[in-house]
């Protein structure tokens, strides 16, 4: 009788098990349906990764080798573009599967406008955690868009040679900035070069120096939500700062007139004997100028916060829209994107960082390279994925440009980001209530 | 009913594109979440940056008879006879077919601080002139207005000519028999004569500096309207506000402002060329 009941039993795990089987097989045919699929991918990054469109072409055709019943269409967007085009494509509910997102709000901007979908809901856990930076995408216990490649955010690059011959050593401290300006500016060179026309410049301004006063990334939150003010010193101070750039003449004569890559590109020329370009673009700027010419280093610190003397960590990212048919489709992309060799390839092409922790670091040759990465390894957050993008654009963008172009002063500089900040806080209130349940995540 | 008929395609076409889009906007304009309100208008009405957008939206139509006075004055002298009319009538109206990306990015360049415009002032001695033209504030707006007015002068210039050359020749000749010269000829002649087309001209580029601006701004500017928010205008302030900052109530509110203003507009060149009808038939 025992012996029928174990009988009996075994049969009937082994039914469960093959009934369990088949319904684990049904699942997986319907994540991995076998007819045409069609995905759409609106990237950005060619503009700071110089060979991420080859790489992408490369990675597109191994991913339709490997799935050959889907196919992948890239489009590179513009600049002034991304944004825009998404927004106008999230209206009509139609535009592509898989999105490129700045980090932090960036990102869940769109998460929280219903725009994309969790990628934590497709990829899964065992494979998200190695990605770099993720806590800048997650919101309410999911993360909303993939870390791609790492931003360090941003790098002073500096010429040797054009140091050198001025008998300047690269500052580290403000004051060292402020008197390597007058001795440059001396002997007619000019110490910075940077393109503000496009205001792009301006946000990274602010997260350049402004990171060095603050003492979290509550801090920041909390100035846009309203607990403090952006009047604040610990807010302001920064402004002051830039000014102080803006009196030591600092800046090439034109930089209200160049757009963000044409101010460095006055760099290259040896025209100027520091700039500020984004980490991922380092070692084009290496390359072009010369191994032994270029150093790199954070923006002199001038105050005593945690996050002075470092450099910004974020990572740019891909997103699956919330209107797509195929987001696991769209999920098996970015999972390809970090697989071991599509890291190295990415690497070896562009010589920016994949932002995943089984990257080969071994990889890293440039010394300018091994400088960047030891600061990344000990990086702070990127001031700017942490402030709403209109108080970005219309204060930081447009105060930094009245600023350097001596047509405003810090202080009306602070009060006008408070205004502004003060307007937001009124008009876009479901944008402020998840600030707030987004700081409560920083404390 | 044969005209109905005749206009029905029209009308439909008018309902469906615009009709029902302008009843959107008006719908979203008027709500907040699931709420009907005119917050959203108080809001917008309460933004200084639109308040400004629209200022340098008046400030732009200060081109318009600059406008009118320039194409006036060029398609004279093109009516005139100057020796290559053909192709300076040719060069006048070359800008107008250009795109306004193409002309944004050389302008862009060439108004640069060390653009070709001030390395042409200071080789000549006059540095002292040369300016940030579109990095400055004080001059960023007055910059953009030379540019459209650039632009835009061709399209005046082949508009008056086209009228010039359709009044009959024995008016001219009469008014030389009579002893008229230049300035007499066309004062009472000519400017009589084009009244009309000088009207259409008018309205329609009074409507280009309230709502057509959009391009010029967001090419010269990277879609920013600065330096600060020294060239910011309604257009532009609609789209940000709308694509970048996820506001489409304020956007809409801001739309139906600007549709009000242009519908003034349209209202008044109606009006007066009803009068101006009138007056020539009296």
């Amino acid at each position: 009788m025992r012996r029928r009941i174990w009988v009996g039993g075994v049969i009937a795990c082994v039914a469960g098990a093959v009934l369990a089987g088949a319904s684990l097989g049904a699942r997986d045919a319907k994540s991995a349906p076998t007819e045409d699929v069609s995905l759409t991918m609106w990237w950005w990054g060619e503009q700071e990764a110089a060979g991420a469109k080859k790489w992408l072409a490369e990675t597109v055709k191994l991913f339709e080798k490997k799935y050959s019943n889907v196919t992948v269409k890239t489009v590179l967007q513009t600049t002034d573009g991304l944004i825009p085009s998404f927004k106008a494509a999230a209206a009509a509910k139609k535009g592509p599967d898989l999105q490129y997102f700045w980090g932090g709000i960036w990102s869940l901007d769109d998460a929280w406008a219903g725009n994309t979908k969790a990628v934590s809901d497709y990829i899964p856990k065992s494979e998200l955690k190695h990605y770099l930076n993720a806590k800048e995408e997650t919101f309410g216990g999911k993360v909303w868009t993939a870390p791609w490649y790492v931003q360090p955010s941003f790098p002073v690059l500096y010429r040797k040679d054009v140091l050198q011959k001025a008998g300047v050593a690269a500052p580290q401290t403000w004051p060292q900035l402020l008197k390597a300006c007058d001795t440059l500016n001396a002997k007619g060179i000019t110490p910075l070069a940077g393109g503000i026309k496009d205001g792009w410049f301006g946000g990274w301004l602010y997260s350049i120096i402004g990171a060095q006063g603050v003492a979290s990334i509550g801090d920041v939150l909390d100035a846009t939500t309203g607990k403090a003010k952006f009047t604040d010193a610990k807010h302001a101070a920064w402004w002051s700062r830039l000014q102080e750039l803006q009196q030591h003449k600092c800046w090439n004569n034109d930089i209200n007139s160049l757009e963000l890559y044409q101010g460095q590109q006055r760099w290259t020329d040896g025209k100027a004997a520091m700039t500020i370009t984004a980490g991922s673009d380092v070692t084009k700027f290496v390359k072009q100028v010369g191994v032994a010419k270029v150093g790199v280093m954070p923006m002199p610190k001038w105050g005593n916060g945690p996050y002075a003397g470092k450099l910004g960590s974020t990572s740019q990212t891909m997103g699956i829209t919330a209107w797509t048919k195929h987001p696991q489709e769209a999920a098996n992309f970015i999972m390809f994107m970090h697989t071991p060799e599509r890291m190295a390839a990415w690497f070896k092409t562009t010589g920016a960082f994949p932002a995943d922790d089984r990257f080969d670091t071994k990889l890293i040759s440039l010394p300018q390279q091994k400088v960047l990465f030891d600061l990344v390894r000990k990086g702070s957050p990127y001031l700017e994925n942490f402030i709403p993008p209109e108080l970005d654009s219309k204060a930081m963008f447009a105060q930094s440009q009245l600023l350097l172009g001596g047509n405003t002063t810090a202080a009306k500089a602070a009060a006008e980001t408070e205004k502004i900040a003060k307007r937001i806080r009124l008009t876009q209130r479901k944008l402020i209530a998840n600030f707030e349940k987004w700081a409560a995540s920083y404390r | 009913m044969e005209p109905a008929l005749w206009i029905g395609p029209a009308v439909v076409v008018v309902v469906f594109v615009f009709g029902y889009s302008m009843v959107e906007l008006v719908k979203t304009s008027l709500r907040y979440d699931t709420e009907w309100t005119f917050e959203n208008f108080r809001v917008t009405w309460s933004d200084p940056a639109f308040r400004t957008a629209l200022t340098h939206n008046g400030r732009l139509l200060l081109a318009v008879p600059v406008l009118v006075i320039l194409a006036l004055l060029v398609s004279v002298l093109l009516f005139e006879g100057l020796r290559g009319w053909r192709f300076h009538r040719w060069a006048v109206f070359l800008p107008f077919v250009l795109p306004i990306p193409v002309i944004g990015v050389i302008f862009g360049q060439l108004l640069q601080f060390n653009g070709l415009v001030n390395q042409l002032l200071r080789a000549f001695g006059l540095g002292g002139l040369a300016q940030d033209w579109l990095g400055q504030p004080r001059w960023a707006l007055w910059t953009m207005t030379g540019v459209i007015i650039w632009k835009e002068l061709g399209f005046g210039v082949v508009l008056f000519l086209a009228r010039l050359f359709s009044v009959p020749a024995d008016m001219f000749e009469a008014s030389r028999i009579d002893g008229a010269r230049f300035f007499r000829m066309h004062r009472f002649i000519t400017l009589p004569q084009l009244k009309s087309v000088i009207i259409f001209y008018v309205v329609i580029e009074a409507i280009t500096m309230v709502s057509w601006v959009f391009n010029y701004v967001y090419v010269m500017t990277n879609g920013q309207g600065g330096p600060g928010d020294a060239t910011q205008v309604a257009e532009l302030y609609i789209y940000q506000t709308a694509f970048q900052y996820q506001s489409p109530e304020i956007a809409a509110a801001a739309a139906v402002s600007l549709f009000a203003v242009t519908l003034v507009l349209i209202a008044t060149f109606f009006r007066i060329q009803r009068r101006a009808g009138l007056a020539s038939d009296a």
